[in-house]
């Protein structure tokens, strides 16, 4: 089985997390689910959203990014940046902070790029319609039109190994018994102490 | 689109129209950001490049500092040449480091004569 892990750094592009027929856990706020991905391919940079003009040393609203949202069965893996000024604070879903320490929530802005050149440490997966939100900082003494999201990444479509047609009870109890490789794939931050 | 460079990322500041001459004149002419939600993350700025244009102001020179408004004091380069009635941009200057708001103002002004002036800035932090 390949090396694959989420946050697997190289340079250039960055590598899927699994490939087709690869087993995969996914995690979403405290449900698991075990699936098996039938396809994927790659998502191109794109603007995955603008969180608006911002005014001089404002804070912007909490905004949902429904176009990082997936289909019925379906993660994304995405890598992300800004591309106007602002430090952005991510939510994964809506009501969980990513990029957690006890005392900050670390933000991200356009030094990203260089500091991180391969955006390894914005790496953060989606799964079906639970979509991140982020809120966008403005530290300057001047007005920004935009503070626009660059987005890449992958799309995976997977299937149910627990139910349904390609169900598959005894190998379930072997990925939960960690008999049977599976890779996981966390979609959601996680609460503080939880 | 901004850019980022090596060490910072570019950024532009206000055309500041320079009216008065000497440090009493001083303006802001690029204020460093402030990260009001964050409360961490001090940030500084590298003068990158510097626009001037002179209108009617009279062959005379243009100095930066990071002192306040009116106060101007301490320099951060040398006197910039500004000549009647034409533009000047200078880049490639020395990467001097300013943790305070950067101030401009004319070392003399013909009567009626102002000098527009304009900054980018790597910013850093």
């Amino acid at each position: 089985m390949p090396d694959l892990h989420i946050f697997k750094a190289q340079v250039g592009m960055f590598d899927p997390v699994a490939l087709i027929d690869h087993n995969v856990c996914i995690y979403c706020v405290q449900n698991r689910y075990y699936r098996r991905v039938d396809f994927f391919e790659a998502i191109p940079p794109f603007q995955c959203i603008d969180l608006g003009a911002m005014a001089a040393f404002g804070i912007g609203a909490r905004t949902n990014i429904a176009n990082l949202e997936m289909a019925n069965n379906e993660f994304g893996l995405f890598r992300w940046y800004p591309i106007d000024d602002a430090q952005i604070r991510l939510y994964h879903p809506s009501g969980v902070a990513k990029h957690q320490l006890r005392n900050l929530q670390v933000p991200v802005d356009m030094n990203i790029l260089f500091r991180d050149p391969n955006l390894v440490s914005t790496e953060i997966a989606v799964w079906e319609n639970q979509r991140p939100a982020a809120e966008a900082i403005n530290g300057h003494a001047f007005a920004l039109g935009g503070v626009r999201l660059i987005a890449l990444g992958y799309r995976f479509h997977t299937v149910d190994l627990e139910s349904g047609k390609f169900a598959n009870p005894e190998l379930v109890e072997a990925l939960k018994a960690r008999k049977e490789p599976s890779t996981p794939v966390w979609c959601s931050g996680r609460a503080m102490g939880d | 689109m901004l850019l980022a460079n090596k060490e910072g990322t570019i950024v532009t500041g206000p055309v500041v129209n320079l009216v008065a001459a000497g440090v009493a004149g001083s303006l802001v002419v690029f204020t460093i950001p402030v990260l009001a939600a964050q409360l961490i993350g001090v940030k500084s700025v590298k003068i990158h490049k510097v626009h001037l244009f002179n209108n009617a102001a009279g062959n005379t020179s243009v100095l930066i500092g990071n002192g306040a408004a009116g106060v101007g004091v301490p320099v951060l380069l040398p006197a910039l040449a500004s000549m009647n009635n034409l533009e000047d941009i200078y880049d490639n200057m020395p990467e001097v480091e300013s943790f305070a708001n950067i101030v401009a103002w004319p070392a003399a002004l013909l009567a009626g004569g102002t000098i527009d002036i304009q900054l980018e800035v790597v910013v850093i932090g």
